[in-house]
């Protein structure tokens, strides 16, 4: 079943200014989503059009057989989760315990499973000690995991990622990481807006925008493979398979280096 | 920068705490209204009163000195009240009089003496017992010596009534600063903003939302914090550009701080622009209902508390109206 | 000549009042000419400290730093025996968000700010100006638009292009690659490079990429918990044995090494420095 579908989405601004164009893309329950490109392909304004922040010019979206509108988007945003980029433009509450209650205030969970499920959701990103812990107080990828637990707690299906360990070192990163595929595993459905091929790696399938339009929707293992699509985007591919294309260009067969760099480049 | 954050929570367990913050809040307000029924020749309520609020201030446990700091302040406020009345008000019988000789020597003495005030207060630390030696040196100045021409004198004379309502009113916003000082102290702003609401609700009569403004504040003290420091950022960021904020002309100093503010405009309106999406995405719908995480709790002390400050109230208008 | 620490402590008052160290015993050592210099380490270790004493904008509580030959102290700065201001023109330093520095109607206006601020006439500060920014890979065209209306990229590309109008010796930036796309970060980075080469000055750039450390750093700074833990060259570094003490990753070039290594056996004649000479001696190798 498609949790998501996106038929012929375009957006712009201005006229004649398309910064979508004609997107058409499902994605299943359970998926994990990459969707790469450079910094104004309008990867972002997909997951703001996504989440009902914005809303398309043209074509529709459907989010758990919502169609999204003006009237629904409320209640579509129940079952959709987003992690920005800027972990300090996200934290609402004063404490960790009062941002992670944000969302749960906002759908009036009754007080006593409140504190249950903020309870649940802070020991799951291993934030429970830091409850009462003040955003200034906080690194980072701390307040990103808060962010994640915010949205674990109001139990949407899917949760986008939008660059949101881009502000991170690397230990944040690979913490978030761990995360997403965690929940991935769990059932939860995750999109990843991103231009690091790292994060890409783990997933399902990648989308590969390039000023607006998707140039390329495939699995994950022949998109990373696929130097001149990236390069269009301008990505870089991951060292194992640009090795690996070069082996090829310059026709040095040895099918067991071959088949390893393919498999290293597909663990994290 | 971090000094500017007004109203300081200091933690802390004695019964203060323990309140609810709509009975401190309600509290606040009926000791307000107490002291401004205190008539202006009820000496002994006056003291009664400031009896009260030491106590108040020893048993709640809550250090004298914190209190100070935040009085601190209002004292060029209190000052200025003070002397004005002492200068102008000129009701009930004489109690002392000096009479001041003006002449061009006597008052160059009393400049050379404000000078040396204006200088030297920098490094004298108790600057308001400093800045009264000088008012007393100014006066004896000018009423001990009397060099070369004379050319007019003057008189400097105290009224009872004067001194009486100086002291009333100083008494006043003492009372008042530190009550709400015991409020703020004793109180999480978290806390004190959930007690605001609560006791504003009534005004949603006159359609004024007060869960929104309650949200507002609750946002501002969540990024107060974060914009001081990036004021201090951007400030090292055009420090590093030569910006020299301690010296320059005017005009350097029109440049310096337009070079400040429109980044930080820029950066708060996009700091708002994401942190709306954000609540936006979280299921935030303006105006809506929502259940609350923190909710307030009623208990018997607070009841003793209001019941101990109305019983306050009606002392003090009792005695207005009878005595 | 160029920037000395002798022995350098500083805290930060916390917002709970309490002090927290940010630098603890440092004592270093950079030229003022041909540096390129990568500090590395997790956030809140005291990297961007540590460069804000580069500048002067913080001075230490105890220790000394020498800044082109004035001694900043707390005594020295406390009785304003310093001049801090010049000492800044000498030494560059970008911040990490663009949006820290800009706020002038146009590029031109903002870039010349920091020269007409050390004295420098409009005249050669507009010359200047039509220099730098195509040092930073923009043209003249950029120079009358405004800065708000720029992507992150060119946002950061005229914050540098305004720190190097004021012809600073050494050039500090403060995670300057950050999200940039992969192509933006190597033709930011080359822009460095190329600064560093043309103008043989030194560059000092703070960064949580590994890749860019290992292929283009000549010294690699690494701090961690207010501690100097680590001050050589990157190859050492990442074959050192606390490297995951101190929360690095492993660069891409030297993790495939390894790997091709241990799994594989595979033995390079030396240890290649970028991807080009991975490529040739892997060539050599499996033909």
């Amino acid at each position: 079943m498609d949790i998501i579908q996106m038929k012929n989405v375009s957006f712009s601004y201005q006229q004649d200014q398309p910064v979508l164009d004609g997107i058409n893309l499902n994605i299943k329950k359970g998926e994990w989503v990459t969707i790469l490109g450079h910094n104004g392909s309008g990867k972002s304004t997909l997951s703001k059009l996504l989440i009902g922040l914005l809303k398309p010019s043209q074509g529709e979206i459907i989010i758990d057989n919502i169609t999204l509108s003006r009237e629904t988007v409320h209640e579509a945003r129940k079952h959709i989760g987003i992690v920005f980029q800027n972990p300090d433009n996200q934290f609402v509450g004063v404490t960790v315990r009062d941002d992670i209650a944000f969302g749960l205030e906002n759908l009036q969970v009754p007080r006593n499973e409140m504190v249950e499920r903020i309870d649940k959701y802070a020991h799951k990103v291993h934030m429970a000690e830091y409850l009462n812990k003040e955003p200034h107080n906080l690194s980072g990828g701390q307040k990103q995991r808060v962010a994640i637990a915010g949205i674990l707690a109001m139990q949407t299906d899917i949760i986008i990622f939008d660059e949101a360990t881009s502000m991170l070192d690397p230990k944040g990163r690979r913490m978030i990481l761990d995360y997403m595929s965690q929940l991935n595993k769990e059932g939860v459905t995750i999109i990843t807006i991103t231009h690091d091929m790292k994060e890409a790696v783990l997933s399902d399938r990648i989308v590969v925008l390039k000023k607006g339009k998707i140039i390329k929707v495939d699995k994950a293992k022949s998109v990373l493979k696929d130097q001149e699509t990236l390069e269009k985007s301008n990505l870089e591919l991951l060292l194992p398979l640009k090795v690996l294309n070069y082996l090829e260009k310059e026709n040095i067969d040895n099918e067991k280096v071959r088949s390893y760099l393919w498999e290293l480049s597909l663990t994290r | 920068m971090k000094n500017i954050v007004i109203g300081r929570y200091i933690p802390g367990n004695s019964f203060l705490y323990k309140m609810d913050p709509r009975t401190k809040i309600i509290s606040l307000f009926v000791l307000m209204v107490a002291v401004f029924m205190i008539p202006r020749d009820a000496f002994e309520m006056m003291f009664i009163g400031i009896g009260l609020i030491v106590l108040l201030l020893l048993i709640g446990k809550i250090s004298i000195k914190r209190v100070y700091l935040g009085l601190r302040p209002l004292m060029f406020l209190l000052i200025f009240t003070f002397v004005f009345q002492i200068l102008f008000n000129r009701q009930g019988p004489e109690l002392q009089s000096w009479d001041l000789n003006y002449s061009f020597l006597n008052i160059i003495a009393a400049a050379v003496l404000v000078l040396f005030w204006i200088f030297t207060k920098k490094y004298v630390r108790t600057k308001i017992l400093y800045f009264a030696f000088m008012l007393v040196g100014v006066i004896i100045i000018l009423n001990q010596l009397s060099l070369g021409n004379v050319f007019s004198t003057g008189q400097l004379v105290i009224h009872e009534e004067a001194l009486l309502i100086g002291f009333f009113i100083m008494m006043r916003l003492i009372i008042i600063v530190t009550l709400s000082t015991v409020l703020t102290l004793s109180t999480k702003p978290t806390d004190l903003n959930l007690g605001l609401e609560a006791v504003m609700k009534p005004l949603k009569f006159l359609r004024i939302n007060t869960e929104e403004i309650a949200m507002i504040i609750s946002i501002s003290l969540r990024y107060i914090p974060t914009l001081l420091d990036e004021a201090n950022k951007i400030m090292l960021a055009q420090a590093s550009r030569g910006v020299d904020f301690a010296e320059g002309k005017l005009k350097d100093k029109v440049m310096q701080i337009i070079s400040l503010l429109v980044p930080m405009f820029i950066i708060s309106f996009k700091r708002s622009d994401e942190l709306a999406n954000a609540m936006e995405a979280r299921c935030f719908i303006p105006g809506a209902t929502r259940t609350r995480l923190h909710q307030l709790f009623w208990n018997r002390l607070d009841t003793v508390a209001l019941v101990v400050s109305l019983i306050i109230l009606i002392g003090s208008i009792t005695v207005r109206v009878v005595v | 000549m160029g920037i000395k620490f002798n022995k350098v402590d500083f805290k930060y008052q916390g917002n709970d009042n309490k002090a927290y160290l940010a630098l603890s015993n440092i004592t270093l050592n950079i030229k003022d000419t041909g540096e390129f210099i990568t500090l590395i380490g997790e956030t809140g270790s005291g990297k961007t400290t540590l460069v804000q004493h580069m500048n002067a904008l913080l001075t230490p509580l105890s220790g000394s730093v020498d800044i082109f030959g004035v001694k900043i102290n707390r005594e020295n700065v406390k009785k304003k025996k310093v001049k801090l201001n010049p000492i800044r023109q000498q030494v560059g330093l970008v911040f990490q968000f663009p949006e820290y520095q800009l706020f002038e109607e146009t590029v031109q206006k903002d870039i010349i700010f920091g020269p007409k601020n050390f004295g420098v006439d409009e005249a050669t500060a507009i010359e200047r100006a039509k220099e730098v920014i195509k040092v930073v890979g923009l043209d003249e065209s950029y120079l009358q638009r405004s800065p708000f209306n720029l992507s992150g990229g060119e946002k950061k590309r005229v914050s540098i292009a305004g720190i190097l109008a004021m012809e600073p010796d050494i050039l500090i930036l403060d995670e300057p690659t950050s999200g940039l796309d992969p192509l933006g970060r190597n033709a930011l980075l080359d822009v460095f490079y190329d600064i560093h080469k043309k103008l043989n000055k030194t560059i000092i750039i703070i960064t949580h990429d590994m890749n860019t450390v290992y292929e283009y750093a000549k010294r690699v700074l690494v701090m961690r918990d207010s501690y100097l833990v680590y001050d050589g060259d990157p190859i050492h570094l990442f074959t050192n044995k606390n490297i995951d003490n101190w929360n690095l990753d492993v660069p891409d070039l030297l993790n495939l090494i390894h790997k091709l290594e241990e799994d594989l056996g595979i033995q390079l004649p030396t240890q290649p420095r970028n991807e080009q000479e991975l490529f040739e001696q892997l060539k050599v190798v499996l033909s």
